[in-house]
């Protein structure tokens, strides 16, 4: 029952409407205008990748996101500094035209830090959470359109996984497992592959009851080549949406952990490790440059990712329009 | 009613037991056992090998390994956790003087994440489609997405060291008694705290919100004519939030992992500022006991969540 309050327009001037013109009314009339053009069905892209170029929020998030990508992958060009070169002669500088983001302690350039970091955190992110899914989604999928042994024991195992807080779970691998880059990643997979297995056996659960299933069975198909040909692409939305999501996740606790000195080890420069020194309160207090742009940029950059995640859901599952 | 709880709980054990039985594994993998942990490393060295086996012997750490771990487990059920590596301390001592912090944090931030995060949700559904709501959307999202060890760091640079508002940590100061002298120091934790759980809760109740304003039960009550707002409030708001309020057990880790990293930003003394120090010092019995504990405190939740459910929604207990 909510009519937009917003003025929107000078149209209104012109044709006195009886009610108020919304985003909505104009994004109409763009579709409008497409279809009397002869352009509407001019199949060209998915529906799915149209809907997601509609969502304002969505796109802005792949701008951002890829602009903080390119940045750290172009960091070689985009910087001359070393991120771990130490300089004395030029400790804890504010921001300058020679160090955009003034430098450390040490008297490291923070903008190069920041560029250099991103590689190491995007990495970690991006791949504990695509190595996470192709866990879950292994299987996930076969367990759910199958079952059996297989299906119960992985059900038991996500169960207990799931029932740590997930911090509580990596930090206590961690500290049996000991810090590093490849075992941090290790542990974000192995807590993470729980809910997007979750996700997907669910999803194959309900894709089981599809006709063309019953019907690739009487074919005489193998039970893998259905799962995992047929099955698969139309789960395939769902999964795309939780790799997204998990993403932001494990970016952010990449942070928190190296934040508290548990995550990636001191030497390599990730996010979360240029943070670290602002457990300090003298740094907090008389250096913001060092703790405050690059928490802005892990802000934005989880942000974006979270963007994008929901503008997938929105393209792909039409029921979860809110 | 009561077959269902029965049968949840015969569920639980069983997982339960499997956690306990993983986190004795976890214990035993790691190095370091009971005399270890009694005697000073540097005078480890200097003592007679065959004395130490005599006193692993009479410890009954020579029995084999599910003796062990039964006797673990029923000291575990009576209430006796084992020992800290560092300065022997009992763990169940270390708990019992660090969880009121924690659970005043924690109780703090929870009321008012589910106070502000319902409102603030119900408010987005009630002006969906407005610029209300998609500015709501936006700062949900915001919420989730700025790491909250970084919220915790702009609060204390702005309100602690520029404006001097609030202390930086710490939970108390000598002398302080009540519970308002403290205040001042709970202020920031509990409300960096909230952010997170603030924004879960308000997508939720955004969502249940539409959900209930959806039925026809809200159509009835509109075309006998009652004003708007009894609408929205009386019948609406009052079916969407039983649900939110019944998730609050579900929040529960998200809170426990909240506290872990904000207890540390704040100096905050409870259990995951104990926790950090644990798993630092590689303290593995004090990491593996809390671990245990939060572990079944989420699935207590998880089942109190699941019976409260059972008893608003009849067809949950009759659908499985």
């Amino acid at each position: 029952m909510s009519i937009n309050q917003t003025p929107t327009d000078q149209t209104r001037i012109h044709t006195p409407a009886p009610r108020r013109r919304t985003r909505l009314d104009a994004q109409f009339d763009r579709i409008r205008a497409r279809e009397e053009a002869g352009l509407a069905r001019s199949g060209s892209g998915s529906r799915a990748v149209r809907k997601f170029l509609n969502n304002r929020l969505a796109v802005f998030g792949l701008v951002v996101f890829s602009i903080i990508l390119l940045a750290s992958i172009l960091a070689p060009i985009l910087t001359p500094y070393d991120p771990n070169r130490i300089n004395l002669r030029a400790i804890l500088q504010p921001p300058s035209w020679e160090h955009w983001f003034g430098t450390d302690r040490t008297g490291r350039d923070l903008f190069a830090r920041v560029l250099y970091g991103g590689r190491i955190s995007i990495l970690v992110g991006l791949g504990s959470a695509l190595l996470a899914a192709i866990i879950g989604v292994l299987i996930g999928v076969y367990s759910g359109y199958v079952g059996g042994w297989l299906d119960a024991l992985a059900m038991r195992v996500s169960e207990i996984v799931m029932a740590f807080p997930q911090i509580i779970l990596v930090l206590l691998l961690v500290s049996i497992l000991g810090q590093s880059l490849v075992n941090l990643m290790l542990i974000f997979t192995l807590t993470g592959w729980a809910g997007i297995y979750r996700m997907a056996r669910a999803r194959m659960l309900s894709i089981r009851e599809e006709e063309y299933v019953l019907a690739l069975r009487s074919f005489g198909l193998s039970r893998p080549l259905i799962a995992y040909k047929h099955m698969l692409p139309n789960a395939l939305g769902p999964i795309m949406v939780n790799i997204t999501l998990s993403t932001a996740a494990f970016i952010l606790q990449e942070a928190g952990l190296s934040f508290l000195g548990l995550g990636v080890p001191l030497s390599i420069p990730t996010w979360g490790n240029i943070l670290n020194v602002a457990q300090d309160i003298r740094v907090l207090q008389t250096a913001w440059w060092i703790w405050l742009p690059v928490g802005a940029v892990i802000s934005l950059f989880v942000l974006s990712v979270n963007f994008i995640g929901d503008g997938l859901r929105d393209a792909t599952d039409p029921s979860q329009q809110g | 009613m009561l077959t269902y709880i029965i049968r949840r709980i015969l569920i639980l054990i069983p997982m339960a037991f499997a956690i306990c039985f993983l986190v004795y594994l976890g214990l035993e993998l790691t190095p370091g056992d009971a005399v270890s942990h009694m005697i000073n490393p540097d005078s480890a060295g200097s003592m007679d090998p065959a004395q130490l086996e005599a006193l692993r012997q009479s410890l009954g750490l020579g029995q084999p390994f599910h003796v062990r771990f039964w006797a673990w487990f029923t000291n575990l059920m009576q209430g006796n956790f084992g020992y800290s590596m560092s300065g022997g301390v009992p763990i169940a001592s270390i708990i019992a003087t660090r969880l009121p912090a924690t659970l005043e944090l924690a109780a703090v931030a929870l009321v008012f994440s589910t106070l502000v995060g319902s409102l603030l949700g119900v408010l987005s559904a009630l002006k969906r489609g407005s610029k209300t709501d998609s500015a709501l959307t936006v700062v949900g999202m915001l919420g989730v997405s700025i790491p909250e060890f970084f919220f915790g760091l702009v609060a204390i640079w702005v309100f602690a060291l520029n404006l001097g508002w609030f202390p930086v940590g710490g939970r108390s100061m000598p002398g302080y008694v009540t519970f308002w002298d403290r205040l001042p120091h709970l202020v920031m934790p509990a409300m960096v705290l909230s952010i997170m759980l603030t924004a879960g809760v308000m997508r939720y109740a955004r969502s249940s919100m539409l959900d209930a304003l959806s039925r026809d039960f809200i159509k009835t009550a509109r075309s006998k004519g009652l004003p708007e707002w009894r609408v929205n409030l009386l019948h609406g708001f009052r079916v969407a939030l039983t649900p939110v309020v019944v998730l609050i057990g579900f929040r529960l880790p998200v809170l426990i992992g909240g506290s872990v990293i904000i207890e540390q930003v704040f100096q905050w003394p409870g259990i995951g500022n104990e926790f950090i120090s644990a798993v630092r010092s590689q303290d593995y019995p004090v990491v593996m006991t809390i671990a245990l504990l939060s572990v079944m405190a989420v699935l207590l939740a998880s089942l109190i969540v699941d019976v409260l459910t059972a008893v608003i929604d009849p067809r949950v207990r009759l659908g499985d």
